[in-house]
């Protein structure tokens, strides 16, 4: 386990670091920088030439990398150079926002997504099932970004309430906090329940059509008891896998989700550090998003060993 | 399994692999959408005669009327022109998306897989650095840093699935190194590019065909999310994340302005995902 686990940090350490190479190569290979954007129409050559210089964008690329590196390891993200807050202070604020709206999405997702994929594999083939496939297939289809705008509407036309258009942090009202989230948690899960019904349904379909299954529903056990003992305990597995791959969708889906309702989270932080080319803060994010995603997936594999003794073995 | 079903129907006379086909009610269903909108991608005009890019200020915001079926939009634009003539844009850029991503990540998948080593090392290496990212995140920071043109949007699709193709076409061809007809195939002194070429892309295309379409809904959302950032198709060109980039604004004032293209998504991407997942079955049965 030791030995797996030193290796999968370093795999993920490695592609952490290419990730970054390539952010960081990327951002300064288009042109137009943050000292072109400051300066606008105006040519001042002896200006241009000193904020290059204490931007440190006067320093050949691999030298601006090594720097940006080095501090990173040192637990030091920089300074905005639009903003001049530190990097580690906008990300975190950000971030906050966006796992607020990610983890709760992932509990309304989970309590309604499982349940419906659970009752569709029971009644595979019959009405209920037909109904739950193609609320699933529906929620599938949707863009997440249009169903968020039309819940905006329909709400707002039906029962004449729309959210708040500034955002207030759960610290300042909770009640506010959650008037503003609740149709992007809504938009959200909807996509994310509809993948989960979708992935359930297919386990517990496949479940009951293994050969331990049957046996035990020959033998004269009650379906009761076979659907407990056996059919959700082995959807149980993968279900841990597919939960880390949501919590990744949902990250992606926030980010689309915040720039609909104007939340202050990660996305609007990426947006507007690629308006701006403020280079650290846009580096820093998504460093931050891939270092989230890695860790995701190790978990995901690590308990999929601690849960499943079969998969220590190989 | 139908135990009464007495004579295959692929020995029925007349009755062909698309009648075969479409008996599955979901394939039916979903090329039912996509003739739809294929027909409405390939001759826009039929559909819809206005023009999606004529202003007239004074119709500006009007609901949807028998003159105009859609509405309007701010500048007075036809919606139903502007959702119909968006058709062949939307679906022309990720459809062209889709066919780069996996002739790069098949193409690389093959080679990788077929000749190992050091190739497939740091293949394996980038391929996985571009699945690090959240695809949307990747979206997003291509078309952001390199900026929001056609030709980026299409890169940036195309990268964001290719390791998918990549590591089918890869693990297709890692399986079929190791058959016997392949070392039969060198020693009677065929090539490596003919057995490659001949043998294991035979093998392995129906998977990359069949992942395809089960991409392209998912390529078709992305797609919608670059524009409805604004960092998709520009303004004025009719593209349905575009339109929706546009109507945000006027979301409440004029929601049928929002209400019909994500509509066109819906539809679109609910036809693909029917095919998508009748042909995954099928491939799966054999």
């Amino acid at each position: 386990m030791a030995r797996y686990l030193t290796q999968r940090l370093a795999a993920s350490l490695a592609t952490a670091l290419l990730a970054s190479v390539i952010v960081f190569a990327l951002v300064r290979s288009v042109p137009g920088d943050v000292v072109a954007q400051m300066l606008g129409q105006t040519s001042d050559p002896t200006a241009e030439r000193s904020l290059r210089e204490f931007f440190g964008l006067d320093q050949p690329a691999y030298r601006q990398y090594l720097t940006w590196l080095t501090n990173v390891l040192s637990g030091n993200l920089g300074t905005s150079w639009t903003r001049g807050q530190p990097v580690a202070q906008l990300i975190t604020s950000a971030l906050l926002v966006t796992l607020q709206l990610g983890l709760m999405t992932l509990i309304v997702a989970t309590a309604t997504g499982v349940p419906l994929g659970l009752v569709a594999g029971i009644y595979e083939g019959r009405l209920l099932d037909k109904i739950i496939q193609s609320f699933s297939l529906l929620g599938l289809a949707a863009p997440v970004f249009w169903v968020g705008l039309m819940l905006l509407v329909g709400v707002s036309s039906l029962a004449g309430w729309s959210p708040p258009l500034l955002y207030v942090p759960p610290s300042a009202s909770i009640a506010d906090n959650l008037a503003i989230l609740v149709l992007p948690i809504a938009s959200l899960g909807l996509l994310q329940a509809a993948a989960y019904a979708q992935f359930v349904r297919q386990s517990v379909v496949s479940a009951f059509h293994q050969d331990y299954v049957r046996t035990a529903i020959a033998k004269g056990v009650p379906l009761r008891l076979v659907f407990f003992k056996h059919v959700l305990r082995n959807i149980g597995i993968p279900l841990v896998t597919f939960m880390g791959l949501i919590l990744i969708q949902i990250l992606g889906g926030a980010v689309i989700i915040e720039s609909v309702f104007a939340l202050p989270g990660l996305g609007r932080l990426l947006l507007t550090s690629i308006e701006t080319r403020d280079y650290p803060v846009l580096q820093g994010a998504l460093l931050i998003v891939v270092v989230i995603a890695m860790a995701v997936n190790l978990t995901v594999d690590l308990l999929y060993r601690v849960i499943d003794p079969r998969v220590r073995l190989t | 399994m139908a135990v009464t079903q007495t004579v295959p129907a692929s020995a029925q006379p007349g009755i062909g692999v698309g009648h075969r086909l479409l008996r599955d009610p979901e394939m039916a269903i979903g090329v039912a959408l996509l003739a739809i909108v294929t027909v409405v991608a390939i001759v826009p005009g039929l559909l819809a005669p206005q023009s999606p890019l004529a202003i007239s200020v004074d119709q500006a915001l009007e609901p949807p009327s028998a003159a105009h079926l859609f509405g309007t939009d701010d500048v007075g634009r036809d919606v139903f022109a502007r959702v119909v003539h968006g058709a062949r844009v939307t679906l022309s850029i990720c459809a062209g998306a889709l066919v780069l991503s996996a002739l790069a990540g098949g193409g690389l998948g093959l080679i990788s897989g077929f000749f190992g080593g050091a190739i497939d090392m740091v293949l394996g290496r980038i391929v996985d650095v571009i699945l690090s990212f959240p695809p949307v995140i990747l979206g997003i920071m291509v078309t952001g840093i390199l900026g929001p043109k056609t030709a980026n949007l299409v890169f940036a699709l195309a990268t964001v699935y290719m390791p998918v193709f990549f590591r089918i076409a890869r693990s297709g061809a890692l399986s079929e190194v190791g058959q016997t007809y392949v070392e039969a195939a060198r020693s009677i002194g065929l090539s490596e590019g003919v057995i490659l070429y001949r043998h294991v892309l035979r093998n392995v295309l129906p998977l990359i065909l069949v992942q395809y379409v089960i991409l392209f809904p998912l390529v078709l959302q992305i797609e919608g999310a670059l524009g409805f950032l604004g960092l998709g198709v520009q303004p004025p060109t009719p593209d349905w994340g575009a339109i929706l980039q546009q109507s945000k604004d006027y979301i409440l004032l004029a929601p049928w302005m929002s209400a019909f293209p994500g509509f066109a998504i819906l539809w679109t991407a609910l036809g693909l995902m029917l095919v998508g997942r009748s042909l995954q079955r099928r491939l799966d049965r054999r």
